[in-house]
This record gives C-alpha cells, sequence and structure tokens, in this order.
C-alpha cells in the first residue's frame, strides 16, 4: 500500500512539475507567479537545483515587511553586471515571475548542494519598488542577533537555522548584537550596502542549517527558494 | 521527460530520506591539561560568563582570548563571539545542534561526507570563512571587511588561516 501511495506520490509530482517547467505558476489572485524552485534565468547564469522542493525553512515569515517583493537576480538581470544594457531600476527587474538564483554563478563560494560545487549561497531579492531605505527586512523566526558586521545582519532562529540578511543600510539598523527578535520584528531597511562598495538595491539572504548524516554532519547553506514561496504566498493572503 | 522524471523522483527520495527531525549532535569532549586549566581561569570576565553555560568545546583564537570589547551572545546550544576590528569584523562561532537528518544512504550527501575536510577555507559574499568539525561540534571564523574588494584580510586567506592556525580551547560546560 506504502509502496502504491509513493509510486502515485512521484507520478502526480511529476505530471505537475512537467507542467510547471513550461509556464510559471500564480496560485493567488495577486498577480504572483513563480518559476519553479532551479530555474535560473537566463540558462547560462549556472545550474540550479531543479527538482528540489523541499522546504528547508517550514512556516518562516517572509524576510521582507511588505509585499510586492521580486525575487530574481541581480547579476544576469536588466543593468546587472552580466546582463542585459539598462537600469538596475527596469520595469523588467520589478516585476513577477519569480526566478530562483541560489546555485547561480559564484566561482569563489563553495556550494556542496550545487552541481558546480560553488554557486549562489542564498537569493536576492527586490523591494516593491527601487528606492534605498524605504522598505524594512524582518526576522523570519524568533531569535536572537548574533552577528553584525559592515553590510551583514544575521539571526539564529529557535530552529537552529541561521538566516543572514545582507546589504541594510546600517545607519539605520533596528538591532543590536545579543538582541531577541520575535518573528516579524523590524531589522533594518533594504539598501545597497556593502561596504565601501555600493551594490545594486536588494536584499540578499541566506539560510544555513546543519545536516546530519551518520556520525557526520555538515552546516551547508540550504535552498530558501521553496521556503521563500510558501512565505510570499502567506503574506500576500494576509496572514504572514 | 526521462530526464526529468529521474531527477523528480531524485528529489523526491532526497526529501523522503530527510527525517526533518533536529537535534543535539554527540559532542566528544576533549581532556584539558592543567595548563589549559590554569588559563581558562585567567580569561576576561566577559568571556568566562558568556560562555558559562554554553554546552560544547569553545574555541578562540589565541590572539584574541583577552581582549575585553569582545561581545558574546550564546546559549547552551551554541555560542556567537564577535571582535570589532579596525575596517572588519571578526566573529567565531560553534554549534552543537543539527536541523535535518540525511540517511546514510542518501548518495548526494555520501559524496559531501567523504568530501569533508578537516577544514575549509571560502568566502561568501566576500565574507572570508574557515569552517571546521571538532569533536562533532560545528565551528567557523567568519572575517567581514568595511573594503572587502582592497581589504587583504578579506582578499587573501593568510589572515582567516592564521586565526584558525592559533585557536585553542576556552571553555565549555560537559
Amino acid at each position: 500500500m506504502r509502496f502504491i501511495s509513493i509510486f502515485l506520490s512521484v507520478f502526480i509530482f511529476t505530471a505537475c512539475s512537467q507542467k510547471e517547467e513550461k509556464i510559471p505558476v500564480d496560485l493567488t489572485r495577486k498577480g504572483f507567479s513563480y518559476y519553479p524552485a532551479g530555474e535560473l534565468a537566463p540558462v547560462t547564469s549556472g545550474q540550479g537545483r531543479k527538482g528540489d522542493n523541499y522546504v528547508y525553512a517550514p512556516g518562516i515569515r517572509f524576510p521582507i515587511e511588505s509585499a510586492p517583493a521580486y525575487l530574481n537576480s541581480q547579476v544576469y538581470g536588466v543593468g546587472g553586471y552580466l546582463g542585459p544594457k539598462g537600469s538596475l531600476c527596469s520595469e523588467t527587474n520589478y516585476a513577477y515571475p519569480w526566478h530562483d538564483n541560489y546555485c547561480e554563478k559564484r566561482s569563489k563560494y563553495n556550494m556542496p548542494l550545487c552541481s558546480m560545487g560553488t554557486g549562489h549561497q542564498g537569493v536576492d531579492i527586490r523591494t516593491a519598488t527601487c528606492e534605498k531605505k524605504k522598505y524594512y527586512a524582518v526576522a523570519v523566526e524568533n531569535g536572537v542577533i548574533t552577528s553584525i558586521g559592515t553590510y551583514t545582519v544575521q539571526l539564529r532562529g529557535i530552529s537552529g537555522r541561521t538566516y543572514r540578511y545582507l546589504h541594510l543600510d546600517s545607519a539605520t539598523l533596528k538591532v543590536k548584537r545579543g538582541q531577541n527578535l520575535r518573528r516579524g520584528q523590524r531589522i533594518g531597511l533594504v539598501s545597497n550596502n556593502m561596504g565601501s562598495t555600493p551594490t545594486s538595491i536588494h536584499l540578499h539572504f541566506d539560510m544555513k542549517q546543519t545536516i546530519k548524516i551518520g556520525n557526520s554532519s555538515k552546516t551547508v547553506f540550504v535552498p530558501p527558494y521553496t521556503s521563500l514561496v510558501e512565505a510570499y504566498k502567506r503574506l500576500l493572503q494576509g496572514h504572514p | 521527460m526521462r530526464t526529468s522524471f529521474l531527477r523528480t523522483l531524485f528529489f523526491m527520495l532526497l526529501a523522503n530520506s530527510i527525517l526533518n527531525a533536529g537535534g543535539i549532535l554527540d559532542i566528544k569532549w576533549p581532556e584539558l591539561n592543567q595548563a589549559q586549566q590554569k588559563a581558562v581561569a585567567s580569561y576576561p570576565k566577559v568571556l568566562s560568563e558568556g560562555i558559562k553555560e554554553v554546552r560544547l568545546p569553545v574555541y578562540l583564537s589565541s590572539s584574541y582570548v583577552d581582549d575585553q570589547n569582545m561581545i558574546v551572545v550564546s546559549n547552551k546550544d551554541f555560542y556567537s563571539i564577535s571582535f570589532l576590528l579596525e575596517g572588519a569584523t571578526l566573529l567565531f562561532e560553534g554549534d552543537r545542534t543539527y536541523q535535518e537528518v540525511v540517511s546514510v544512504k542518501n548518495s548526494e550527501f555520501q559524496k559531501i561526507v567523504q568530501k569533508l575536510k578537516p577544514v575549509e577555507f571560502s568566502k561568501s559574499e566576500e565574507v572570508m570563512i574557515a569552517q571546521f568539525n571538532r569533536h562533532g561540534a560545528n565551528y567557523s571564523i567568519s572575517v567581514e571587511c568595511e573594503k572587502p574588494q582592497t581589504d587583504k584580510r578579506c582578499t587573501e586567506e593568510a589572515f582567516i588561516r592564521g586565526l584558525y592556525g592559533n585557536i585553542i580551547l576556552v571553555g565549555g560546560k560537559r
């Protein structure tokens, strides 16, 4: 019986994912649509983790306080340093559907869960409009701020998972080291801060957790995309 | 179609093999010799008080153990000790928890485990990181620079290798 159930699950899941690969999914009535996990754009931007729809961080809150937000590539999007010419504020960048960018090409960043062995360790998210210091990044779960660097803020959730928020405006941060946060509490304003060399206006968000296998364990950056899709749907539906 | 099916099946099996059961790793405690025990007693209060509840071995670079300006965030399962240097932030972390269990038969994670090194140096968003596993717990050292493109502490590995090279055990509660 269990075998039949597993077989049917696989069959149905496969049928669904075949459909998903052709058109972005719109499960809300607010225009939100997204490509499946691992479908990077353009295809030359790297090999995503296609088919991994596992929700590594179930129930998290979306890391930007308000919708809309747009998850897509900073590097390969319009105005990105490897993208089509144009303004970083192009409307194309501020539109659905979402595109995963976990595992996007980054030659220096070790990534055991990316097929190339290196890649983007999280995802980049644009806020509603191309304006810095206007939209708040918030805690995705209850936790404590463990570190604040020049351009990173690190939250350790009660789950033990570590979340990094990059490029927030450091002068207006709402948190300090050691501060306990509630889920949804403001951390800081999304900006373009990367120390002395500013980046584009966006939030880089990543999630690190420890995976145990036999007597060994390894702390890795896990795919955030599916967890964020679920979180964003909840945000759009009014119960973030 | 066939490739897609196999890919989906692979990740279905992966998801199935992840039991989503977090917990505490087994710590194999090292023995402290007399000299180490004496040294532990002399550390600044901010350190000894900050890590008094931590139930895993705590490591810190010997160059920084006496720095009174360290900031310690901890509970029984983890610690995070940071230092604000001139133009950079230095962070030492240790954690005894895990969030997922993967079956030993999972081929992807088998490969990851086979490739495990005693220490791994890498970059993460221009932050220089050393990651290692000792006594069953997971540790990292990170250096984040105000000028990540030009500061040698973030462009070359020498600084972080030096930090890793002189880490010492500074405490932890069994």
